[in-house]
Formats: structure tokens, sequence, C-alpha cells
């Protein structure tokens, strides 16, 4: 999509605040607005990068301040302790699965990572479409540091079906992929078809 | 660098000395409270005898019993709470050049209406000439520390005021607080003009809270005052009127030390020692409970004299954690509706803040100036300077203490 048909000031969910060629971080707009586990987000500008949420946390803003427990609702914390709010942040980590150039999202690793304070949009329909259209994303997955990587196969798989009504083919062609991918461990894989199809 | 050896020792002599000094303090304090009960129903009689004394010590001027204790009014539903506290980078010669930057960090926070607060802070840097330098009493010296301070606390109040009046303007009930006194004692024996100028600020400022009825409170946590007790020592000084200028039993006190043949009599003690050392926070830890408040006295620093209308008066409250000082100008002091409002403000903020006004210590925060901040601060300035072609040198001393030789 291109920058100028998109409102930058309202749309985007997140601003990178640290960023490599595997991996990106980004502070959520809103406190508690990160987008969810498993969902697919990207970058604009001259080569868009395509990212797979697989953390996200909500803590201080200042290292040396912890949160405390106050035993208030969320409502009485905002009436009576509205502070605490401006001194939290969340933010979420996302996996680089791909970047797009003239010829549409490609499922490599990008040239550069994304700049630092870019601002993240959710991916639409469509290229969510063209990212998972093979199971390389799955690859990428099972190949990343420090991932918990059935778990966000299980959510990704579930987004990019929902992203094609549903679609049951889609499904069984996926399936076939992870079983190429995770041949070698049997509970593992059927653990995963299992809780992909619930 | 330190010798911990010879300070462990000197630690050590201190905690036994502390232990010594503590033994007959319970005592005191239980004297110093039947003292308070005392006066309970002549306080107007001791009233009358504190204002004829001349004592050497800062004496609490009653305004009602000195036994009175008020429970915490409620807070109203809907109530806007402003502070502002800063910190400084002080000038300093040796550094690049001849500056210093006040920070000032302030909080609006809304309560029981669920808007978004207002947390910030804002620098200014100082440094002109007439910022570095002043004239006082047709002397002309380099900025001090004292006064850096001086005009900090300035810019606080006058932060505090503006923001009242803001939130003032939208129809909001608010208080404004401040860290510490509002009693500005240190101008005593300054020279006039710098008395007079710090002054008239601080008296505009709290002249635009007053006409707009907005009240503003200064806490102070751990006071040390003894303000109260020392206004039982008058109660206990048997002299019509006391006179400690003139005092008979501490002149025999000072002629039985000149008595080097020692024949004489040991002197009577003096009257108003046994309760002597004792605080007004330890003798209300005993008189209020929680959310409590004492009664509302008047200052009697000398300072005061030029505050007209904004005379500062005080009072104890129990905050549940400790017992705190309350110091307000005597227009809040009158008026009751304001008095009941700074007093609920006061144990709710430090019921939020568990155990400290929680818009004191926001403020704080956003005020601070670390290590850190002051490197960055430092490193702007080479980089301006160095960008701008301005020759800049720092002192050997200064270079000195980044590297030290072996």
């Amino acid at each position: 999509m291109a920058l100028s048909s998109i409102d930058i000031s309202t749309e985007y969910i997140g601003e990178i605040v640290e960023s490599s060629t595997s991996q990106f971080t980004s502070e959520s707009r809103e406190l508690n607005g990160a987008p969810p586990f498993g969902s697919f987000v990207k970058t604009l500008g001259a080569l868009p990068v395509y990212g797979l949420v697989f953390n996200v946390c909500t803590h201080s803003i200042e290292p040396n301040r912890r949160a405390t427990a106050y035993g208030l609702t969320e409502q009485e914390l905002r009436e009576e302790q509205p502070q605490i709010f401006e001194l939290l942040k969340t933010e979420f980590e996302a996996v680089i699965i791909g970047y797009g150039d003239d010829r549409g999202p490609q499922q490599v690793l990008p040239p550069q990572p994304p700049g630092i304070h870019s601002f993240v949009f959710p991916c639409t329909e469509s290229e969510i479409k063209a990212l998972t259209n093979s199971g390389d994303f799955l690859r990428s997955i099972l190949c990343g540091n420090r991932l918990p990587a059935d778990d966000l196969i299980i959510a990704s798989v579930r987004n990019a079906w929902a992203a094609r009504a549903l679609d049951m083919p889609y499904l069984v062609s996926i399936g076939k992929d992870l079983c190429r991918l995770i041949r070698d461990d049997y509970d593992r894989l059927s653990s995963i078809m299992r809780r992909i199809s619930q | 660098m330190l010798d911990y050896g010879l300070l462990k020792r000197q630690v050590d002599q201190m905690a036994v000395d502390a232990s010594t000094l503590q033994d007959d303090f319970f005592a005191r304090i239980d004297l110093a409270c039947s003292e308070m009960d005392r006066w309970e129903d002549a306080w107007k009689t001791l009233g009358i005898k504190i204002a004829r004394s001349r004592t050497s010590w800062l004496v609490a001027q009653l305004g009602g019993p000195i036994t009175e204790a008020c429970p915490r009014p409620d807070r109203p539903k809907e109530l806007t709470v402003i502070a502002a506290d800063g910190s400084q980078i002080f000038p300093d010669r040796h550094e690049v050049a001849n500056c210093f930057l006040i920070n000032i960090g302030y909080v609006v926070i809304h309560y029981g209406t669920g808007e978004r607060p207002v947390l910030n802070s804002e620098p200014t840097l100082f440094y002109d000439e007439d910022d570095l330098y002043q004239e006082w009493a047709g002397k002309r010296s380099p900025i001090t520390r004292e006064v850096v301070g001086v005009r900090r606390n300035a810019m606080e109040l006058e932060k505090v005021v503006t923001l009242s009046a803001l939130a003032h303007a939208e129809g909001r009930t608010c208080v404004g607080l401040t860290d510490g006194t509002l009693i500005l004692w240190m101008l005593e024996g300054k020279p006039y003009d710098f008395r007079r100028e710090t002054l008239q600020t601080t008296l505009a400022g709290l002249e635009r809270l007053r006409e707009l009825r907005v009240p503003i409170a200064g806490y102070i946590s751990d006071p040390g005052s003894a303000d109260v007790l020392n206004a039982l020592r008058v109660g206990l000084c048997p002299e019509q009127p006391t006179n400690c200028d003139k005092c008979p039993w501490k002149a025999a006190e000072a002629q039985h030390l000149l008595d080097f043949d020692g024949d004489s009599e040991p002197p009577a003690p003096i009257p108003c020692e046994p309760i002597a050392g004792v605080t007004d926070d330890m003798l209300y830890a005993r008189r209020l409970k929680r959310g409590e408040r004492s009664g509302v006295y008047r200052s009697a620093s000398k300072i005061l004299e030029d505050y007209g209308p904004h005379r500062i008066c005080f009072f104890y409250v129990h905050t549940g954690w400790e017992i705190g000082r309350v110091e307000i100008p005597e227009w809040v002091a009158k008026d009751r509706e304001l008095l009941d409002l700074v007093h609920a403000t006061v144990v709710d903020q430090v019921d939020k803040g568990r155990g400290y006004p929680v818009v004191l210590s926001e403020s704080h925060e956003r005020a601070i100036v670390r290590g850190a901040d002051r490197d960055i601060f430092f490193k702007f300035l080479k980089d301006a300077f160095v960008k701008n072609n301005i020759k800049t040198e720092q002192s050997l001393k200064q270079l000195k203490k980044m590297a030290a030789a072996v």
C-alpha cells in the first residue's frame, strides 16, 4: 500500500524503538493497544518490512520504577490514580518474515532493518494472503531465535486461514507443509495440528 | 576516598551516643503531653503568655485550644491537584560555559473524572549577564547556589499559580501543593533589595491564588520543627512575662559555672528544660489519630511580618504514615471550606502516594536532573559551542577530575 493512501496520524498502531534485520520492537501507540499475538504487521517506506508479532509486554516507562498492586479496578484506578497510566507503556516484538519490493511481498529478510521511529501498521488481508501463500513463513518461525514457535505457528496459521474465509483446502496445504517441516517429531506436529483446527 | 576503618569507629561512637540520649526521651514526651492537657481549657491564658513572651526559639501562636484535633473531612469527588517541583544544574565556572539550568517538573492530576493527567517538565537555561551576576546593596557578585535555589522556588510557585488559574478557569475545584515550607526564612539577613524582590514575586503569586480562592499548601515530611512544643515551654516558664534573655535560672547556671572553688549549691534546673528536645511530630504522634489534623497555628518567623494577608499558618496532620506539617497562607486558614479542602487533599494524596503526596513525588520525578542528564546537557553545550566556532575552555581542575594520573 502506498504511503499516501494511509492516514498515518490515525492508523498506525506502534512505532519502532529497536530494530534489526530479523526482529523489531515497537512501542504501542495506546497503552494495552498492541496488535494480537500472531498477527501480521508492516512498516511503510521504500522497502516495507513485514513481521509477525511474537511478544507483547506492558511495563513501567522508567527502569527504576516498578508497577505495584493497588487493589482497585481499572475504572477506580483511572479515577483515583490516573497518573499510573502515563507511567506505563506497551511494547510488542515482531519477527521479520519478509519485505516488499516492486514485485510485492518477498518472503526473505530485508537488506536493511526497518528504520527506528518508523510507524507500524496492521497488514491488510491481501498482504496476509501474499505472505502466507506458501508455507515459507512457517520456516521463518521455526528457524527464529527465542520464539514461542509452536504457539506462533498456531496463531499465524489461524490468521492466514481467517484471511481466506476459513478456506479448507488452504488449511490442508499448510498442514502438508507443517508435516514436511516437523516430520521428525510426531507428538509436536499432532499437537500443533490439533490446536490449529480447534 | 574513604578510610572505612577510621569512619567505622566514629559511626559506632555516634550510635552509642544516640542511644544514651534516647533513654529519657519517652519521659519527656509524656511530660509534654500532660502539659498540653493542662492548657486545654486555659489556652487563651497560654496564648496571652506567648504573645507577651520573648524567646530565643520560634513559638507557635495559638488560634484555638492547643489540644484541638479535627477528623479528616471528605474529599470532593471531583478534584484537581496541582504541584510543581524544581531541580537545577548550578553555575560551574570550571565548565565550558558559565550558565545554569532550572528544570521545573509539574503535574496536574484530575481525580474522579477519568481524564488524563498532565505530567511534564520545562527546562530554562540562564546565561545572560543579568542572570549570572547580581547586584544587591550596591555589591556585584556571581550568582550563588542559594540565589539559584530562591529563583527555583519562585519558578515553582509561579508554575502552580499559572496552572491553578487555568484549572480554575475551566471551572474545576483545585488545590496547589508545593514541596517544603512556604516561609522564605532564608531571606532573613539578606540584602534589602534581594529580599524585597523575592518577596514581591512570591506574594504576587499568593495574591493571585487568593483572588481565585484556590488554596495552596506546603507539605513538609518528617518535620523537625518544635513550634508547638516551644509554646508549652513558655507555659512551663514561671516568669511573667517570659524573657529568655533575662532568665534567672540560666543566669544562676552561668554563675555556678564561674564558681571555680565549687562551694556554691548546684543551681535549680531551668523550668522549661524537662520537655526540651521533643519535636512537634513526636508530640502529635501521641495525640492525633489517623487522618486527624491539629489546630491551626500562626508561625512566628520574623520574615512573615512582610507577608501581609499571606502570613503563613500551619497544622500537623496524621497521614497514616507519619506526622506531616502543612503550611498555608492565613486566608486559607481562616476560610473553613478551603482549610478542610487542604486537609482532605493532603491526607488523600499521602494515601495515594503511600507515604508521600503523589503529586509531589510525581513532580519531583519530572523535575529531577540525574547525572546522565547533566552529562548530556554539557555535551549539548560543548557541541553547540564547537559548531558555532566559539572558543571554550574547561578549567584545568575539571580536566584533572576527568583523568587523574597515577
